[in-house]
């Protein structure tokens, strides 16, 4: 078992990390929560007509987010949330079952998160307080993004050793 | 792990301070004095709480900005600050 050290909060941190269970559990979480997604873009994208109208144009309005969201309630704006919104939530999904650009999908799925936490929940979603799975969801994938679980049995764990990543380090803010 | 900049720590400081008074802290307020159910189950807000669900919404959004606004400084910021970078990969094999 190895030791991590740090300082937070202005003071010294020291505790054991059982890396056997972190990275069993991150698996879990990465492939599960890879799957939520996976699962909803292909769900979206298999019924063919996706059409986010009610949502965006609909739900939104009145929200806090509602005066950014309803400007896609329309036209060109609403065309690209129909397309991005399950193409999006297919890729993060793939991304975090195969650990593949986990980073980057985790971050864009905690983006998109954020979107049903406040609308979802200004609407009704908070009739039992402020804490749900809207809300859960979006701290895993902020999880996931922040210790890069694709590194562990997947994709990123080899695109990592490549020669392009160990040159451009800021390409593991995207990948890990 | 890299040392904390002045930008990592204002914003995981103050970010998460958001965040866990938007959620935690006017949660406990409402359950003592205001409404301790913000909205409706039909998505009518509660007026009778103490903090408006819009200023609490917006209290917890600008904590997530300020992580997620971290998370692109870092990216673009990467190659030009000292200690940025995350730790080298393992092997997991």
């Amino acid at each position: 078992m190895a030791t991590a050290q740090t300082r937070l909060f202005g003071r010294e941190v020291s505790f054991a990390v059982p890396e056997v269970w972190l990275a069993y559990w991150l698996v879990l979480l990465r492939l599960i929560v890879g799957w939520w997604f996976m699962h909803a873009g292909l769900d979206k994208l298999l019924a063919g007509s996706f059409d986010a109208g009610w949502f965006v144009g609909g739900r939104a309005a009145g929200t806090s987010l509602g005066p950014f969201v309803t400007l896609f309630a329309d036209g060109a704006g609403l065309a690209f949330v129909n397309f991005m919104i399950p193409v999006g939530q297919l890729l993060i999904g793939v991304g975090l079952v195969l650990g593949a650009l986990t980073r980057l999908a985790a971050f864009f799925g905690a983006t998109l998160m954020i979107f049903f936490y406040f609308i979802n929940g200004e609407t009704g979603g908070w009739s039992h307080g402020v804490v749900t799975g809207d809300l859960l969801g979006l701290l895993i994938f902020a999880m996931i993004a922040t210790v890069g679980a694709g590194r562990i049995l997947g994709v990123d764990a080899y695109l990592l050793r490549t020669g392009v990543v160990q040159k451009y380090r800021r390409l593991r803010y995207l990948i890990g | 792990m890299s040392e904390l900049t002045v930008v990592d720590k204002f914003a995981l400081y103050a970010g998460g301070a958001l965040v866990v008074f938007g959620i935690v802290g006017i949660g406990l307020l409402e359950m003592v004095a205001g409404a301790p159910h913000p909205v409706t189950g039909e998505g009518q807000i509660v007026h009778e709480a103490l903090v408006p669900i819009a200023i609490r919404s917006y209290l917890i959004l600008l904590g997530f900005l300020l992580w997620g606004g971290l998370a692109v400084w870092r990216f673009v910021t990467s190659s030009v600050i000292s200690g940025y970078g995350v730790p080298a990969p393992t092997e997991t094999e």
